[in-house]
């Protein structure tokens, strides 16, 4: 699958500001909410914290990956967020994090999985993009730098 | 120092198994590199761990270059074989 069927311009925010990890997932379940209203809020909550749970997303080098699998929707839904300042994520380089790319997972799905992980991993790696990420301020500019 | 793997639990090396992995993998001194097919990792960056998309079943040469090499191989070989502490 690819990154323009993962993620979609109603899913791309630049430059947010919040100041705290439970803030920020409560925002990305907001923005997921408004894309798959099906869905709610608070479900998709529950589900990033779960996951959360079970060790942080917080991958290293100031991205994190907050995800959960949810039953009722068809295909992964993708959320970029970048915040204004790195806020602590518990991150397993113990550094803040300030690129949040969210990922909700259909239920059962595990190869299609980690080809989407690795999707984005491919595209994260770069530390140029990373850079240019950290830097837009609209959310049309976030878009394209994913979709790309 | 190295050895082949077989990667046992369900989800492969899904984010939280790669993050498991790196954070072990930074506990040594040793450089470790994974392998599978044509396609490499450094042990201890997550994203690179990704991109190998290693699921269930899939080999994964584990090389480790350094002064604890013995132990970082036989913690790895453990955490994959403990199915990185996931059910199935």
């Amino acid at each position: 699958m690819s990154l323009d069927l993962l993620f979609s311009k109603d899913c791309s925010k630049a430059a947010v500001l919040f100041n705290s990890k439970k803030r920020m997932l409560e925002y990305l379940s907001q923005v997921a909410h408004q894309h798959i209203p099906h869905l709610s809020e608070q479900a998709i909550l529950d589900s990033l914290l779960a996951r959360e749970k079970l060790g942080s997303t917080g991958i290293g080098k100031g991205v994190a990956i907050p995800h959960g699998r949810l039953d009722g929707i068809e295909q992964t839904v993708a959320i970029i967020v970048t915040n204004r300042e790195a806020i602590n994520f518990d991150a397993i380089d113990n550094r803040p994090v300030d690129i949040f790319v969210a990922l909700l997972v259909p239920g059962n799905q595990c190869e299609q999985h980690l080809k989407t992980l690795a999707k984005i991993a491919d595209k994260l790696k770069d530390k140029q993009l990373c850079k240019q990420l950290r830097a837009v301020t609209s959310d049309q500019e976030l878009y394209q730098l994913m979709v790309a | 120092m190295e050895a082949t793997f077989v990667i046992q639990n369900k989800l492969g090396l899904h984010a939280r198994a790669a993050s498991q992995l790196a954070q072990l993998a930074m506990n040594f001194d040793a450089k470790i590199t994974l392998y599978q097919g044509e396609k490499s990792a450094e042990a201890d960056s997550v994203l690179a761990l990704l991109l190998l998309e290693s699921g269930q079943g899939k080999e994964v040469k584990v090389v480790c270059e350094g002064s604890d090499e013995e132990g970082a191989l036989a913690a790895i070989g453990q955490l994959i074989a403990e199915k990185f502490h996931e059910q199935e």
